[in-house]
């Protein structure tokens, strides 16, 4: 019997990378899933590759009216949600004294904004007892050159974690932030040679993560298991931000 | 198939509370389990209620004679482990002004130097790719007058797995600390007057104390494969108290 036996999740950003693998870990678990991305190819080839109990709807995470739509479209299909997994983003690099205006509102605009709204509209959904789970990055406790933006933005994920908790205590909602450090995702695959290096040496284990290995977090948090845990910034590095 | 197939455990204080449930649920993922306690009335009973697959062994976790003695029985028996959970602890209260000598080296004897040995004597049975697991509280990153030293000696252990993460990478060995906050556990219940209890449970969110199986799952999922990128941390196991 799966961890996720006839629960329904919701994954923002599920086309790719460590939340697609979450998505195939979920429906292994017994869970119908719901991805989402902006690209439409992308989402065909997840929803081929879950295979079973998925549904894709295409659309832009900082986008209140694509929000409402995946809210609607999940209303419509199940009704409910137990685990809303909020994972969209995309880390952009700008250092100081070079930052735009664009940079910043973009990043926010996702991360932050986009986050809290897709939080926000699930919750009608959300079923007492769900679990709340939103990507954060060890990047917010690092002071990596370039990712000043990103890194807060992220950081605003934990400090949401702690209020929501608490006001949604009574429907014994738990809201974890799940922190990766550095994995091998088609985005750092995206990474110069020196840059990945760089980034290894700082893994005590020199390498990087597997996307499976956060899917198993992700299960974690999203299951039972984590009955009692709440309000973590659950940093999933090889313990790189320990060190 | 369990998670834990096959693994060799080491469990000190477990045979009481939320380790003694972790033996349970890591027999019933697969493993073999030792589990150490003082009183041996309790380590009967704890291998009565653990069933099976499962060798309990006399000891004082503060003592490196008793340590030393527990690993010889562990190579006899087994000849090597996948994990250790280090979990023997107290928490005694003396606020700062009557904190006696006596009351620091025993927090500090058990706690920490008791770990650390426990650790260390275990180090040469241990397997590439085990897992070291210690027990740390919430209550070391809250100020809750009178814990002073017992939150000074398990913020400590935080210490240690950073250090040792580091130097045991090449074995590919992970450490992590398990962080409960109020636990119901037998120990607790003996000792919370109903006063100390309804505080504590004004602090939890969700209002009511953890049990022991809640935090039972999270030690196997340290211990398990499923936190194989998962190293150095302090995984909370406190229904939210410290994040609010
Ligand atoms: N990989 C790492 O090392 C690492 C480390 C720390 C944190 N993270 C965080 O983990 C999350 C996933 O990263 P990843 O490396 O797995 O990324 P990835 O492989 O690039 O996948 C990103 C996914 O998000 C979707 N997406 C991007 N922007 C979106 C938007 N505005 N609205 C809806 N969907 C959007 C992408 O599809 P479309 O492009 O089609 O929209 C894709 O499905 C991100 O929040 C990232 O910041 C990653
Ligand atoms: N309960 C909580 O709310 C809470 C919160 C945060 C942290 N913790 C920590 O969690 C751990 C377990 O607590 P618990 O509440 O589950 O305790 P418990 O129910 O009292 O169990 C303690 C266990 O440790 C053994 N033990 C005590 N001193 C020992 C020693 N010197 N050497 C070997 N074994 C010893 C006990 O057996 P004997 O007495 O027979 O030796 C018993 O098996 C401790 O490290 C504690 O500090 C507890």
């Amino acid at each position: 019997m799966g961890k996720l036996e006839g629960k329904v999740a919701v994954i923002t950003g599920g086309s790719s990378g460590l939340a697609l693998e979450t998505a195939k870990r979920f429906v292994a678990e017994g869970a119908y899933v719901f991805i989402t991305g902006r690209r439409q190819e992308a989402l065909d080839e997840a929803v081929k590759q879950i295979g079973r109990n998925v549904t894709g709807v295409r659309g832009d995470a900082s986008n209140l009216d694509d929000l409402d739509r995946l809210f609607d479209t999940v209303k419509g299909e199940k009704g409910r949600i137990d685990v809303l997994f909020a994972s969209a983003g995309k880390g952009e690099a700008a250092v100081l004294g070079e930052i735009t205006e664009e940079h910043f509102d973009k990043e926010f605009g996702l991360i932050v904004r986009g986050t809290l709204f897709t939080a926000q509209k699930a919750l009608p959904l959300i079923n007492d007892g769900g679990s709340i789970i939103m990507t954060g990055s060890v990047a917010s406790v690092k002071g990596f050159p370039g990712f000043g933006v990103y890194a807060a933005s992220k950081a605003a994920l934990r400090s949401f974690a702690r209020t929501w908790l608490n006001e949604l205590k009574g429907r014994n909602i738990r809201v974890n932030v799940l922190s990766p450090g550095q994995v091998d995702t088609p985005d750092s695959q995206r990474l110069d040679e020196a840059t990945r290096k760089m980034f290894e040496a700082l893994v005590p284990r020199g390498k990087m993560g597997r996307p499976e290995e956060i899917a198993a977090a992700a299960l974690f948090l999203a299951s039972d298991e984590a009955s009692y845990v709440n309000g973590l910034d659950f940093a999933v590095d090889g313990g790189f931000s320990a060190i | 198939m369990g998670k834990l197939e096959g693994k060799v455990a080491v469990i000190t204080g477990g045979t009481s509370g939320m380790a003694l449930a972790s033996a349970k649920l890591f027999v019933e993922e697969g493993a073999y389990v030792f589990v150490t306690g003082r009183k041996q009335e309790q380590i009967d009973e704890a291998v009565k209620l653990i069933g099976r697959n499962v060798t309990g062994v006399q000891g004082d976790a503060a003592n490196l004679e008793d340590l030393d003695r527990l690993f010889e029985i562990v190579k006899r028996e087994k000849g090597r482990i996948d994990i250790l959970f280090a979990s023997a602890g107290i928490g005694e209260a003396l606020p700062l002004g009557q904190i006696t000598e006596q009351h620091f080296d025993k927090t500090f004897n058990l706690n920490v130097r008791g770990t650390l040995f426990t650790v260390q004597k275990a180090l040469p049975l241990f397997n590439e790719g085990g897992s070291i697991l210690m027990t740390g509280s919430n209550a070391a990153a809250k100020g809750f007058p009178g814990f002073g030293v017992y939150a000074a000696s398990k913020l400590a252990l935080r210490s240690f797995a950073r250090t040792w993460l580091n130097e045991l990478k090449e074995r590919k060995i992970r450490v992590n600390l398990l962080v409960p906050g109020a636990i119901a556990t037998p120990m607790q219940e003996s000792v919370l007057t109903p006063e100390a209890r309804q505080y504590f449970e004004s602090l939890i969110p969700r209002g009511t104390m953890g049990q022991s199986e809640e935090v039972a799952t999270v030690a196997l999922f340290l211990a398990s494969n499923d936190s194989s990128f998962v190293n150095g941390q302090e995984l909370f196991v406190d229904g939210g108290m410290t994040a609010i």
